[in-house]
């Protein structure tokens, strides 16, 4: 059941694990706009976390409030629902320091993962906040009878299989190379993090090509593409925009392989491949 | 994507200023305007009891679509998008978001009024609209109350309580009208909870009678779920009214309910005077993926491969495309309209059959559509036209997992989107091949409308709305919004003029043609 979820889908909701959607942010951004504290991709928030307690009151209006604007999307205990991650194993939540990170995702919203804003007065940020890390430390000082994915359970593929289907029946090799793109990949991401990306690279570059009525030719990253309206970065960061029917265009976006692939895949194709991506360390 | 907002309040303002505020007196919705809504009416959510939402208004043509320009539009001034179809009675709109209606002005989007219900408990995930019988309006809130309010002025004629949100669940539907009954559905997924489908009297709120999709929560190996979360159709001859019902709960995890778990994720029959189950057919037997067959059980009365046929038709959630015959539920045709992997074929009921394999696993099970599904809540269209039917699809794959950790209460499980496009695709309902498509972008939340002068309107996924060529799919006026579409037009004509409202965010847009004056 959902009759929000489209509310949610600003773009295409690619990643609906905040899990790996901050893992392939944090590894995708370049050096300038990397966060400060960029943790490894997948696995659980650091354990080592010094829980903090808050007042049993604030938690409690907290808690009313998630369960009236989160709860659907992300469980009415902050473990993961419709479409929203899992905020008791959120990196996120686990950085955040009395509403610093939260206050900003839950104001601005994530428009890019489909989140809305909401208009929030401070107590009631700082109640969420409350909420939101009093489950979290619930969760992570309980054993067991939680959803979510491990690493570990990411491990029934056989490795050779992966690297015959990344050679041959897959074609992954067509594009990619273990010692090129891909080296070190299971150091940049792990778990469901990595499987995601394996399926589907989340914000792959698409490089677009427009040629002017002039006819000078501007090339770049693409930014935006309707069938009205396409635009791109291009070399000075700058963004810049056109109307479709006033240039030519070409766009390239061999991600879009990916997309064949899927109907491809056998379950064990997966695992297989999930287990040979993980020897590329 | 910025289109300019200040332009669309300064022409607002213009026609506040030129348009009189109409003070037309709320009237009702009588039982011969629900079932035979006139061009300058759309009295219920479909519009008609049909769920078709194709209009015979012609004033606005292929032809002339692109001077398409504003009449007005209203700013509601909430976070909250609006889901709702406007309901349009004697001159008024009605339409809300979670604990707010308001009556506007359907010549100028002047408002009349503006209720606000007091925050409740409950998901405040949307609202899809109000119902209205005679000069009163039925509103449900997220503590799962149905509300009874006075038309001409929005004051509170009663409230009474449909389902305990203290359980789980919560309430955001627009209601039916049938005669004298109020059906009311219920939402609730984050529980093993029981559906159900309420009758309630519009006169005093006290309930007639309330059909069960499923067990009482707690009875061994029976499911729970099949919540009733959108508006069911009406066949008047028939007397039935036709109602999709949820996924079961557990929602990821069937173990605890093995077998088919009726009657979730079905299309159900009822006797709307005693709600009593006529018919069904289960479009996802043994569900374990959230594919609510909720989407509109659109009625279609055409010939089907050369027969007259009174035909019910649903491009479902699980990626289905079905035609049944109205009178008996018998199945007339299975289709996929986009990928589907998670079936081992169609049995001789027309049902998919669920391929055990393509369960939720604890290493996980890659999955097309994904949870959200090949389509939603948003409105298809039925072109009488052309004998197409037009929906906005969302080819997708996810992936799902669940393993005994996770219990079997709720979710128990997750599931992650990997990839998915918006689409609209208009099939051909004798035989479920794809006429045409016409792609979005990432996936649209809007909804189609179809005219009988050859025009689909509907959105894309970046917030444009868009008129196209319903014999070819090809874009004749399109404007951006600015905000993600999560509503379906509609269109009705008032002093001769035609006019197609669209919203997203939370703003309304009214459109027409130029007028020559």
């Amino acid at each position: 059941m959902k009759s929000f979820r489209s509310v949610l889908h600003w773009n295409v909701r690619l990643a609906a694990s905040l899990l790996a959607g901050l893992a392939v942010s944090s590894a995708q951004t370049t050096p300038a706009q990397k966060p400060a504290s960029s943790p490894p991709a997948g696995g659980q928030p650091s354990a080592k976390v010094a829980f903090k307690t808050y007042p049993p009151n604030l938690v409690q209006s907290g808690g009313a409030l998630f369960r009236q604007d989160c709860s659907f999307c992300h469980g009415r205990d902050a473990g993961g629902g419709e479409s929203g991650p899992d905020l008791t194993r959120s990196k996120l939540v686990a950085a955040d320091v009395d509403g610093d990170k939260i206050g900003g995702v839950v104001r601005n919203g994530r428009p890019d993962k489909g989140m809305p804003r909401f208009n929030y007065s401070e107590q009631q940020i700082a109640g969420l906040m409350a909420f939101i890390h009093t489950q979290q430390r619930n969760a992570l000082t309980r054993k067991g009878g939680r959803k979510g994915v491990d690493v570990s359970d990411l491990q029934t593929g056989n490795v050779e299989a992966g690297k015959q289907y990344f050679e041959g029946a897959g074609g992954c090799s067509t594009c990619h190379s273990p010692t090129g793109d891909l080296a070190g990949i299971a150091s940049r991401y792990s778990g469901l993090g990595l499987e995601i990306q394996m399926l589907y690279p989340q914000h792959a570059k698409t490089k677009v090509s427009v040629t002017l009525a002039s006819g000078q030719t501007v090339a770049g990253t693409l930014a935006y593409h309707d069938e009205f309206t396409v635009a791109l970065i291009d070399a000075t960061e700058t963004y810049r925009s056109w109307r479709v029917g006033d240039v030519q265009y070409k766009i390239d976006a061999p991600v879009e392989a990916h997309v064949e692939q899927f109907s491809k895949y056998t379950d064990a194709d997966v695992h297989n491949l999930m287990a040979y991506l993980q020897t590329l360390r | 994507m910025n289109f300019p907002k200040t332009a669309f309040l300064v022409a607002a303002s213009v026609l506040f200023v030129v348009a009189l505020p109409c003070a037309v007196l709320a009237q009702g919705a009588d039982e011969q305007m629900l079932l035979h809504p006139p061009s300058d009416s759309w009295p219920g959510y479909h519009g008609d009891y049909s769920g078709r939402r194709h209009s015979s208004l012609t004033q606005i043509t292929p032809q002339n679509v692109k001077n398409l320009a504003l009449a007005w539009v209203f700013q509601t001034d909430q976070l909250a998008p609006i889901k709702s179809s406007p309901l349009l009675v004697n001159g008024i709109l009605y339409f809300t978001v979670p604990e707010n209606i308001w009556a506007v002005d359907a010549r100028s989007g002047h408002q009349i009024w503006h209720y606000t219900h007091p925050r409740s408990q409950g998901e405040h995930i949307g609202h899809r609209g109000v119902a209205m019988y005679k000069g009163y309006l039925f509103f449900v809130t997220p503590d799962a109350h149905l509300v009874s309010l006075n038309a001409n002025n929005g004051t509170v004629r009663w409230t009474v309580q449909v389902a305990d949100v203290t359980k789980g669940y919560w309430t955001s539907m627009a209601p039916l009208i049938v005669g004298k009954h109020v059906l009311v559905g219920v939402s609730g997924d984050f529980d093993n909870l029981s559906g159900y489908l309420r009758s309630i009297d519009p006169e005093t709120g006290a309930t007639q009678w309330q059909w069960d999709s499923t067990s009482p929560a707690g009875t061994p190996n029976q499911t729970t779920g099949g919540m009733t979360w959108m508006t069911g159709t009406y066949d008047p001859d028939l007397n039935l009214v036709y109602w999709g019902t949820g996924n079961p709960t557990p929602v990821l995890n069937g173990s605890t309910r093995p077998g088919d778990d009726l009657y979730t994720c079905s299309i159900v029959a009822l006797n709307p005077d005693t709600g009593k189950l006529v018919w069904s057919f289960q479009v996802s037997p043994h569900d374990t993926h959230d594919w609510d067959a909720v989407e509109t059980p659109v009625l279609v009365d055409a010939d089907f491969h050369g027969e007259p046929k009174k035909m019910l038709m649903q491009t479902s959630r699980n990626g289905y495309f079905f035609v049944l015959d109205r009178t008996n539920g018998k199945n007339l045709l299975t289709a996929p309209y986009g990928p589907v992997n998670w079936t081992l074929g169609v049995d001789g009921q027309g049902r998919p059959i669920p391929n055990p394999a393509k369960e939720p696993a604890p290493d996980g099970r890659l999955i097309a559509p994904d949870e959200g599904g090949l389509t939603n809540y948003r409105s298809p269209s039925f072109d009488t036209k052309n004998g197409l039917f037009i929906v906005d699809a969302h080819p997708s794959w996810s992936v799902y997992f669940a393993k005994p950790a996770d219990g079997v209460y709720g979710w128990a499980g997750a599931d992650y989107d990997v990839w998915g496009k918006g689409v609209i695709e208009a099939i051909d309902y004798q035989t479920g091949k794809i006429r045409w498509s016409h792609e979005v972008g990432p996936e649209s939340g809007a909804g189609v409308l179809t005219t009988d002068s050859g025009l689909t309107f509907t959105g894309d996924g970046h917030g444009n709305f868009l008129a196209l060529d319903s014999n070819n799919g090809k874009t004749l006026w399109h404007s951006g919004s600015g905000a993600h579409i999560v509503s379906s037009p509609t269109t009705y004509e008032l002093d001769g003029r035609q006019y197609v409202l669209t919203s997203s965010g939370g703003i309304l847009f009214a459109w027409a043609l130029p007028q020559a004056d």
